[in-house]
């Protein structure tokens, strides 16, 4: 049985900076692993990689068994991968629904031009997502941090994802946010979804993941459950600052 | 911003209205304005459904409505093609210059690419100069070349039910999820790319619709004129006059270019007695960049907000 999502021997270059250096990890069906390393240790760089926002400079990567090494970012997506951004990317003239609308899009301009919005899909997944009623005809610049994630999360969903990256989803959000957010990802991890999540919040994290990987400098300095990355000596070292 | 309402229904219904009765309202010489405003209107329309949706700016669109105007003027005058059959070839040229324009936005945005599209007018001026002046005229263009119908009367309903035509179905079109999915690149172009769709289709998609308007345009345009003079068509100006139509009217609307087109057909017409010369080019810049400076979205928005006012709307 292929993973689905495996990672082999992949390093990233920008000019002299090893962004990514020989990293290896995969994400088994229905898991849900945590990247997690230092500011600048490559995390992002790896999910860009995975989306082919980047291109690695040599290294494989597998989603389903199937290398999608040459494959553009939206032939990525339709396979079954999506991400969040570290930094939420609206489309900001356009209310909530109409944002969730364009990640449900068929990507065939005829299917556009000749098939009408599915409303209900759009609704049904901005409430899974926590938003209020009320929230579905707002725009952006109307919107709070927390608010801005869950439609980056709404958007990927809609993308109809079954492996989900998310690159620090609890970074600006207020307590209530977290718990609201962290419940939902707890609810798609029981519906099956996979997860490779990226936060610096370790104790948001900890209860959403089955094991972690942490990297430093681009490579991987630990693996294995929370509680063993945790006490590993490099980790507490570089990532914590602590010996 | 999308669905279909009844009111907007209402809206068409009392614009082909207007249009239909227009002849029987005004006088002849206003009826030839009107007309410059009609394909004024359409080249907004078509400007408007590539650089107002996608956000890439052409400066380029003298060089499509060039095509199509060159390419039915050549065919009909020099080699005696039927005009029925000239127009489309004319039209499908137009769409390859389309594909043309459409190559540099695969790599490039912004500015940058606004100015490789002015680098293509620029080309085709010097083109029809230098290759086959037999066949273009050279610096002097063309005249006497075939009018579809004579009369200002006939011609103004063929130019306001040609704008009608391109008007509603561009706004079909843009009412679907198409339209949509072309607003989205104009706002964020990564993030419809993460959103799994091809941004490079539906640009060759904005780009090939565009030039299928502007081919239409031109083409009916020369043919209304039966002249064609380059250095007014590849012209900064007239370059300009299209995209502030666009702008003023209310970009990424399909009503708003033509309340642009019409409005400052006017008042360039208006001005026409006291600067007869390109000095007028300098005032509807003024008018219209302190439009553009008390409301980004246009005559249309400020429309709305009067009715809104007037109704007790919020
Ligand atoms: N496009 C790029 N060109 C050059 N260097 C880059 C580029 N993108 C990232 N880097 C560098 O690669 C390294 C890893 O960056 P990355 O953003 O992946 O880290 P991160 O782990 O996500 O950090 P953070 O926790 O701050 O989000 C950094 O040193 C960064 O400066
Ligand atoms: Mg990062």
């Amino acid at each position: 049985m292929s993973h689905p999502l495996e990672i082999t021997n992949l390093v990233k270059r920008f000019g002299g900076l090893v962004a990514t250096n020989d990293l290896s990890f995969h994400v088994e069906q229905g898991q849900s692993v945590g990247l997690i390393g230092p500011n600048g240790a490559g995390k992002t760089t790896v999910f860009a990689q995975i989306m082919g926002e980047h291109r690695q400079t040599s290294g494989t990567i597998k989603l389903y068994g199937k290398d999608i090494g040459n494959k553009t970012t939206p032939e990525r997506i339709r396979l079954g991968v999506s991400r969040t951004y570290q930094v939420p990317r609206p489309f900001s003239d356009m209310t909530v629904l109409e944002n969730i609308r364009v990640g449900q899009m068929s990507s065939s301009i005829w299917k556009m031009i000749t098939t009408r919005p599915n409303h209900e899909r759009e609704e049904e997944i901005a409430h899974s997502v926590g938003f209020a009623e009320a929230d579905l005809h707002k725009t952006p610049g109307e919107l709070s941090m927390g608010d801005l994630r869950k439609l980056e999360m709404a958007r990927t969903i809609a993308t109809g994802t079954s492996v989900m990256l998310l690159d620090e989803v609890f970074a600006g959000l207020t307590v209530a946010e977290i718990a609201q957010i962290a419940t939902l990802i707890q609810k798609m991890r029981s519906d099956g979804m996979t997860f490779l999540i990226v936060s610096h919040d370790l104790k948001a994290l900890e209860p959403l993941v089955d094991s972690l990987v942490a990297i430093n400098y681009g490579s991987k300095i630990a693996e294995g459950s929370f509680a063993e990355v945790m006490g590993n000596a490099s980790v507490r070292e570089s990532y914590l600052g602590v010996v | 911003m999308t669905g279909i309402r009844w009111y907007h229904l209402a809206l068409w219904i009392a614009f082909v209205a207007i249009m239909f009765v227009m002849p029987q309202l005004v006088s002849k010489g206003t009826l030839r304005i009107i007309i410059m405003a009609n394909f004024l209107a359409i080249f907004a329309i078509s400007w408007d459904v590539l650089s107002g949706r996608t956000g890439y700016i052409s400066f380029g669109h003298p060089f499509l409505i060039g095509i199509g105007a060159y390419t039915s003027a050549i065919l009909t005058k020099r080699f005696d093609v039927p005009l029925e059959v000239a127009m489309p070839i004319a039209v499908l040229m137009t769409m390859i210059g389309g594909i043309i324009v459409f190559l540099p936005a695969l790599r490039i945005k912004g500015s940058y690419f606004a100015l490789v599209t002015l680098a293509f007018m620029e080309l085709i001026y010097q083109l029809v100069q230098v290759i086959r002046p037999d066949l273009t005229g050279g610096t002097r263009g063309m005249s006497g070349i075939k009018t579809i119908t004579r009369g200002a009367v006939s011609n103004y309903y063929l130019s306001a039910s040609l704008l009608i035509a391109i008007a509603f179905s561009m706004w079909l079109l843009m009412k679907t999820q198409l339209g949509i999915a072309l607003s989205a690149i104009g706002m964020n172009e990564e993030s419809v790319r993460g959103s799994g769709l091809s941004t490079t289709k539906l640009k060759l998609f904005a780009f090939l619709t565009s030039a299928f308007v502007a081919g239409i345009g031109g083409a009916f345009y020369v043919h209304y004129l039966g002249s064609i003079a380059p250095r007014a068509l590849f012209d900064i100006n007239f370059l300009f006059t299209i995209i502030v139509a666009a702008l003023i009217g209310g970009a990424s609307t399909i009503i708003g270019p033509i309340i642009g087109a019409f409005f400052l057909t006017f008042l360039l017409e208006f001005l026409r007695p006291y600067l007869p010369g390109a000095e007028r080019y300098f005032i509807y810049g003024m008018v219209a960049l302190l439009l553009y400076m008390y409301q980004p979205k246009g005559l249309i928005a400020l429309m709305h907000t009067g009715w809104n006012k007037l109704t007790g709307a919020r």
